[in-house]
């Protein structure tokens, strides 16, 4: 039976970071709209200045603010709700919960937490009473003691066996850790490790390490019904971050039995903590037999969970807020879409996801690059396919190695540099794979080396002959075919035999050669469901039937790397959000699983499919668009499609190429709409420097309005609007100042706003500027009701950017980072002081 | 002390389950059947019985509560009064001609059933009494025995059998104790 | 790679790649969404006269492992999958997927649209199909020119009893076809099992003097079988706990007078939630079902429904009203599937057990 709730606080995700982009985001906005349908109020803490969720709360109920204890305990007071919805708060909004619960505040306030009990929350946030738990339940756990001399850690060793890890216990951030195979070897450690403790004291525990990494996500209602949403293999071993590894799904190495097995102790651990919703439980299970140990119990949503969900097109989202509201999966419906089964139906698949991730390395180079039990990528990317090899490449291919079509190689490494990646991999890990294959290492010394199942061995070798095959066999259709089968696209055979992609066209024509577009639905096709998600594949059936009505395409900008992605996610999503309102039916291409403009509510179809030309043009000529947006700066991208006149694209926001700046010159700036030949001031801004660097690609931090806005603003604004010229300048453009000395305002320079003060800009002026842009391209922009909005100026308040970088996350010594090194940022106000 | 668990959630899930198609079976269906639990958890497993027939028949069988505190042989009660005797039980049907199962969570001297079917019998004249019990634990003290057993747990006198029922205990569980 | 044909009974033909034997065989096409435990699928001697198509995309990749086979020879008559990968990856997965189906006969393709041949499927129901080296009329005309056997049960089962000695529980298992999992899960639990054939008299089988008796899973309709299976059975299920599964479920239901038909698309998966009813509980098992129980026919005077699948509405699960006597529609030994439901041989056993106390009266 439902709990009665009236009104919700919802724990926003905060800024993106390492280990966190838009997905919370993504998240909240489908929970937001399941939410919306119990007729609850919802009352949102966020300070995420690129969330979408928040603008579509009440503005009334929405709490810019940190989301942290104090900041959630005054709104509480505030507020009254009857419910705390942590889970799509990740880890920070779960501990806050728990601290909620032991502070007393959640039962003063007569407070319910959704998703799991302050008592059973306490038993994941405290790792001791999950070991306890899980011990419980015979469910085995990593054994670890504390010793305090070679005899104990003997003792130790006799009960668990080789190989062990010894770790100090120091007062300083010691992270030194010993892995032991043998005698000689622990006897090294513990004498290296009890010098360094700061009581003589090590711990000592099980080494997993080279075990394979299997992640399970399942979710529960309270009558204690559960179904498995997908497992999830990491290709690589433990001791890799799951966030740094390549994952797949459904998992591909796992005999029945030990699937079954894992599946049961989720389930077993999802109803001793009573969970109603979601929970990601991560294994390592042993390459020898059939043993494992549970390693991470998470009963909220993360990375993998919605990476689960995107897997098997389960709603896992909008279904996992009626659980934790307490309704049965039998009680849940759906939107008409769906089968009415769907809730209650255990997801099957017909298809191979990879998710290969995105690291920062090339902005931020400095820093300790190998792979290991330290996160470091910012992003990732997916590929669907029919076949593992070509969910592999379209998944390669959608990632950071290039924006061209190529299959990339790293043929240039030396040997000994490769024996050496493979056993300390760095972010270019699947091409030294693979490169290794190339170079004739056998699959069994790979799979030693690396701890990596054979099978992916298997997988990356046809690959590599797929790949010879095509290359030696150009503009043949056998070779199309062998091609397309593997997932190399049409732009990439094009690359591959230095063609024209309309030969390519042409060829796949001559031989009726089509791409087909399949369905991801939980089914696995039986029963005819219109979730509208779809991969391609080449094969009999295509699914995906163009709109009668008038359509748009957008297309996603793929995986994030730094610099203003989540900004851009959250451009697109509006534009597809604006788009609707207009009366278009929306497609949405996208790679990165992470995004809020692949939520299924924000547009009619979503194609997941890597980002490159033949895979664009194969939509553009099944669903004929009327008009195609392309969000970001991706110069490469929208030339290679204005060759084709025929197509009617608006890249959105201009292309930053056309500005000019002195780069080194700006402290103020003021930001303009222009529409024909209309100039209108939409409000002024100050760069912050904190490190003295007077550099545009250092201003990340700014606030609205101006320092002395008083009494400069009209004036520069005026200035502003003077040395603009309507014929050059469309859209939002951003003026830019430096004052003098004497107090004289210089301006130095014009660009189009950009991306990441767009979204600040909405946040400031309350007025959504996508949605006056896509308008204004469609050519259906209301200027009278704009002006009504603008004016006067009339600031209240000032609103604070601040950017957030990542070096500390990934160990580097950096502090001062340029636009292209952001990882989020955070929004915060702040009051005129009289 | 360590309790080690001998039925989890799920084992004391099914033989409730189990008990209730024997009762069934036993009784060539529910006419005239009633339930008594006998207090505390015994009254909870009556209950969740009683759940199960209505879900399988779709019919409502009554449950009574039955405190036998009063009838223990081993307290001093001959003075008083049926009245005072039957106060703390919550029996609103007659059990008069009725099939009577009597629900207890274990049953091991035989003590409690004993002083379980004075009071029942203080009550009226029922057409038959049986006894439900979730765990025998042995070392019988009288000539009594279960008719639906859930589960055997042989268990020496030094040992402790605790059972946990969800809804007073925060969890289903039968524990030994040793 | 040899190009071979899939044809099926509505005409159409479907190009695609050789894998196993290069045999031609003719069986009935149904798919299967379960998406692990191919090597229990294919080794199930359920689909004998079967050819399996897999939905999930591909199949092979850990090779066959020495303690998943349902069978010792298994009786598909040929697999349908997107993609197979003939892999034999470490030391406990010798023989590959294509070196098993070549040893047993049984044709593979691999390379066709497996998803539209599902979505056919859905459509027009149970179809016939060949698996052949050209896709010609003359292909079609025996397609439609062969009749299958209906004696699938004497061409799989066990002609002669045999004993799996242990030291437990005295347990009749009689064998129609018998998935090994129902064996594996007995001798897990101790049980001194005798596999006897599947036509045993109930006297046979009541010498045996057993503690508890179960009928098997096993292929094709129950109405195959003669009279004398459904006589034998009503005769032992007073007799001692009874435990039926799959086809032994469905003669169990007709030996009690219930009525059971061919399901328009047979359901092979498990991904439909199955209710207890007494419970009210949801949980998932793998499903091979072809035929399914009438709940309308269902005297309420002899049986319980126990279970029922909350997709299609098919009776999953009975119980006899006056003898410890249940049988379920799904397979609860998870091989392949979930085991969300394998403590129903828990269940057995304890019956069993109550049994046993009750006749020897322990105090």
């Amino acid at each position: 039976m439902a709990v009665d709730i009236n009104k919700v606080l919802l724990l926003g995700g905060g800024p993106t970071s390492i280990g966190h982009e838009n997905e919370l985001d993504a998240a909240a906005y489908e929970r937001l709209i399941a939410l919306k349908k119990t007729g609850a109020q919802i009352i949102y803490v966020d300070d995420n200045p690129f969330s979408v969720t928040s603008e579509e709360v009440q503005p009334a109920n929405v709490y810019v603010q940190q989301v942290n204890f104090k900041n959630v305990v005054n709104i509480i007071e505030k507020e009254h709700p009857d419910a705390i919805m942590a889970t799509t708060g990740g880890l920070n909004a779960m501990q806050i919960a728990w601290q909620l619960s032991e502070s007393g505040v959640l039962t003063s306030n007569n407070i319910n937490l959704l998703g799991i009990k302050p008592a059973d929350l306490r038993k994941v946030i405290d790792n001791e009473k999950l070991r306890d738990l899980l011990t419980e339940i015979n469910e085995r756990v990593i054994a670890s003691r504390i010793v305090a001399d070679d005899t104990e850690a003997m003792d130790f060793v006799r009960e668990v066996g080789f190989p062990v890890i010894v770790k100090p216990i120091s007062a300083s951030h010691d992270t030194s850790r010993f892995i032991c195979n043998n005698t000689d070897e622990l006897e090294d450690a513990l004498d290296v490790s009890f010098k360094r403790a700061y009581i003589k004291r090590c711990s000592i525990e099980q080494s997993i390490v080279g075990y394979k990494e299997i992640e399970m996500v399942g979710i529960r209602d309270a009558n204690g019904n559960k179904l498995l949403i997908s497992g999830l293999e990491d290709m690589d071993p433990i001791g890799i971050h799951s966030g740094d590894s390549i994952i797949f799904a459904p998992t591909q190495t796992l005999i029945n039995e030990e699937y079954q097995a894992l599946r049961t102790a989720t389930f077993r651990i999802m109803d001793s903590l009573n969970v109603t919703g979601t929970c990601h439980v991560q294994f390592a299970q042993s390459r020898t037999d059939s043993n494992y140990f549970v390693t991470k119990v998470s009963p909220f949503f993360t990375r993998n969970t919605l990476l689960a969900a995107k897997a098997t097109g389960y709603p896992l989202t909008y279904v996992a807020s009626f659980l934790e509201l307490g309704y049965g999966f039998t009680e849940i419906k759906l939107p008409a879409k769906y089968s009415k089964y769907t809730p209650f139906m255990e997801p099957t698949m017909d298809h191979v996801l990879v998710r290969i991730p995105l690291w920062p390395f090339r902005d931020i180079n400095d820093v300790d690059q190998h792979l290991n039990t330290l996160m470091k990528s910012v992003g990732s990317t997916i590929g669907v396919g029919r076949t593992v090899e070509e969910a592999i490449i379209k998944s390669m291919h959608s990632s950071q190695f290039s924006p061209r079509d190529i299959l990339p190689s790293v043929s240039k490494v030396d040997d000994d540099d490769v024996i050496n990646q493979l056993i300390h991999p760095l972010a270019s890990r699947i091409l030294i794979l693979m490169e290794a294959l190339r170079r004739g290492f056998s699959i069994d010394e790979l799979s030693e080396l690396t701890r990596i199942d054979r099978f992916y061995f298997y997988k990356l070798n046809q690959l590599l002959r797929a790949q010879d095959f095509v290359i030696n066999h150009p503009l043949s259709p056998q070779s199309v075919q062998v091609g397309h089968k593997y997932g190399f696209g049409d732009g990439m055979l094009a690359e591959l035999w230095n063609v024209n992609i309309a030969q390519i066209t042409r060829m796949n024509q001559n031989v009726n050669h089509q791409v087909t577009y399949k369905e991801i639905e939980p089914s696995a096709g039986e029963f005819l469901e219109a979730t509208n998600i779809f991969y391609s594949s080449y094969e009999l059936e295509n699914e995906s039937k163009p709109f009668a009505e008038k359509t748009a395409l957008v297309i996603g900008r793929g995986g994030n790397q730094l610099g203003p992605n989540s900004a851009a996610d959250y451009y697109t999503a509006q534009i597809l959000i604006s788009l609707k309102k207009v009366g278009y039916k929306t497609l949405i291409m996208n790679t990165n699983p992470n995004v809020v403009s692949l939520t299924p509510q924000l547009s009619d179809k979503q194609y997941i499919e890597p980002i490159q030309l033949g895979n664009i043009l194969n939509i553009i000529n099944l669903d004929r668009p009327d008009v195609i947006f392309l969000p970001g700066n991706r110069h490469y991208l929208s030339k290679q499609l204005k060759q084709f006149a025929d197509l009617n694209i608006i890249v959105l926001p201009p292309d930053q190429k056309v500005a000019h700046y002195k780069r080194h010159s700006a402290t103020t700036a003021v930001d303009l709409f222009i529409q024909g030949k209309e100039i209108i001031p939409v409000t002024s801004l100050s760069f912050f420097n904190h490190h003295n660097r007077n550099d545009l690609h250092h201003l990340n931090d700014y606030q609205e309005p101006m320092i002395d806005w008083q009494k400069d603003e009209s004036l520069i604004m005026q200035q502003a609007i003077k040395t603009t010229n309507p014929s050059e300048w469309q859209g939002l453009v951003q003026v830019l100042f430096n004052k003098t000395n004497s107090g004289d305002y210089i301006c130095t320079g014009i660009r189009p706003v950009r991306i990441t003060e767009t979204a600040f800009l909405t946040k400031t002026t309350g007025i959504n500027w996508i949605n006056v842009l896509v308008k204004k391209y469609l050519g259906i922009l209301d200027m009278a009701s704009l002006r009504e909005q603008l004016k006067p100026i009339a600031h209240k308040r000032y609103s604070i950017m601040t950017a957030h970088f990542p070096f500390k996350q990934l160990q580097s010594n950096r502090k001062e980072g340029t636009t292209r090194q952001e990882v989020g940022a955070a929004l915060s106000f702040e009051n005129f002081i009289n | 002390m360590m309790g080690k668990i001998i039925l989890d959630k799920m084992a004391m899930q099914r033989a409730l389950t189990r008990i209730t198609y024997e009762i069934v079976e036993k009784n060539k269906g529910v006419e005239d059947l009633v339930l008594i639990g006998i207090k505390t958890r015994g009254i909870f497993l009556a209950n969740r019985i009683a759940d199960r027939l209505q879900q399988l028949e779709n019919v409502t069988i009554p449950v009574g509560e039955l405190d036998i505190t009063n009838y223990r042989d081993d307290i001093e009660h001959d003075s008083m009064s049926i009245d005072v005797k039957m106060s703390n039980n919550k029996i609103d049907f007659s059990i008069e001609g009725k099939r009577v199962i009597l629900v207890d969570d274990v049953l091991y001297t035989g003590r409690t059933v004993r002083a379980a079917l004075s009071a029942v019998m203080d009550l009226g004249r029922p057409k038959s009494i049986n006894l439900a019990v979730l765990v025998d634990r042995g070392h019988r003290e009288l000539p009594i025995r279960a008719d639906f057993v859930g589960k055997n747990i042989p268990s020496s006198q030094k040992e402790k059998i605790k059972v946990y029922v969800s809804e007073i205990d925060d969890k289903d569980a039968v524990e030994l104790i040793k | 790679m040899t190009q071979r044909y899939l044809i099926l009974a509505d005409g159409s033909a479907y190009p695609g790649k050789a894998f196993g034997s290069l045999a031609t065989t003719t069986g009935e096409l149904v798919a299967n969404s379960t998406m692990n435990g191919y090597q229990e699928i294919i080794s199930n001697q359920i689909y004998h006269n079967q050819i399996i198509v897999f939905t999930q995309s591909s199949i092979g990749n850990t090779g066959l492992d020495q303690n998943a086979y349902e069978s010792v020879l298994p009786s598909a008559k040929g697999v349908i999958v997107r993609e197979y990968e003939n892999l034999a990856t470490d030391h406990f997965k010798r023989i590959s997927l294509d070196r098993y189906l070549k040893q047993h006969r049984i044709p593979g393709i691999y390379d066709v649209d497996t998803r539209e041949i599902r979505h056919r499927l859905q459509k027009y129901g149970n179809m016939m199909a060949s698996i052949v080296d050209v896709a010609d009329d003359h292909a079609f005309d025996q397609l439609h020119a062969t009749v299958l056997t209906n004696q699938q049960v004497a061409q799989v089962a066990t002609p002669k009893p045999y004993p799996n000695p242990d030291e437990g529980d005295n347990v009749v298992v009689v064998d129609f076809g018998l998935k090994s999992g129902i064996l594996r899960e007995l001798s897990r639990r101790n049980c001194n099992v005798t596999v006897v054939p599947w036509n045993s008299t109930s006297e046979m089988i009541l010498d045996l003097d057993p503690d508890g008796i179960v009928l098997s899973t096993g292929p094709g309709a129950p109405s195959n079988l003669p009279e004398s299976v459904l006589k034998m059975i009503t005769e032992i299920q007073s007799q001692a706990p009874l435990f039926a599964i799959g086809l032994g479920h469905e003669l169990f239901a007709l030996a009690n007078q219930a009525k059971v038909s061919k399901l328009r698309v047979e359901h092979h998966g498990a991904n439909h939630p199955i209710r207890e009813i007494i419970t009210n509980e949801i949980f998932f098992s793998g499903q091979e079902q072809g035929y399914a129980v009438d709940p309308k026919s269902i005297d309420h005077a002899k049986l319980f429904i126990t279970h029922v699948d909350l997709v299609n509405g098919t009776v999953q699960g009975l119980r006899h009203r006056d003898f410890p006597a249940f049988s379920v529609q799904f397979s609860p030994d998870g091989a392949p599937g979930p085991k969300d439901s394998v403590d129903l041989f828990d269940d057995f056993m304890e019956i069993m057990e109550r049994r046993r106390d009750e006749n020897g009266s322990r105090y």
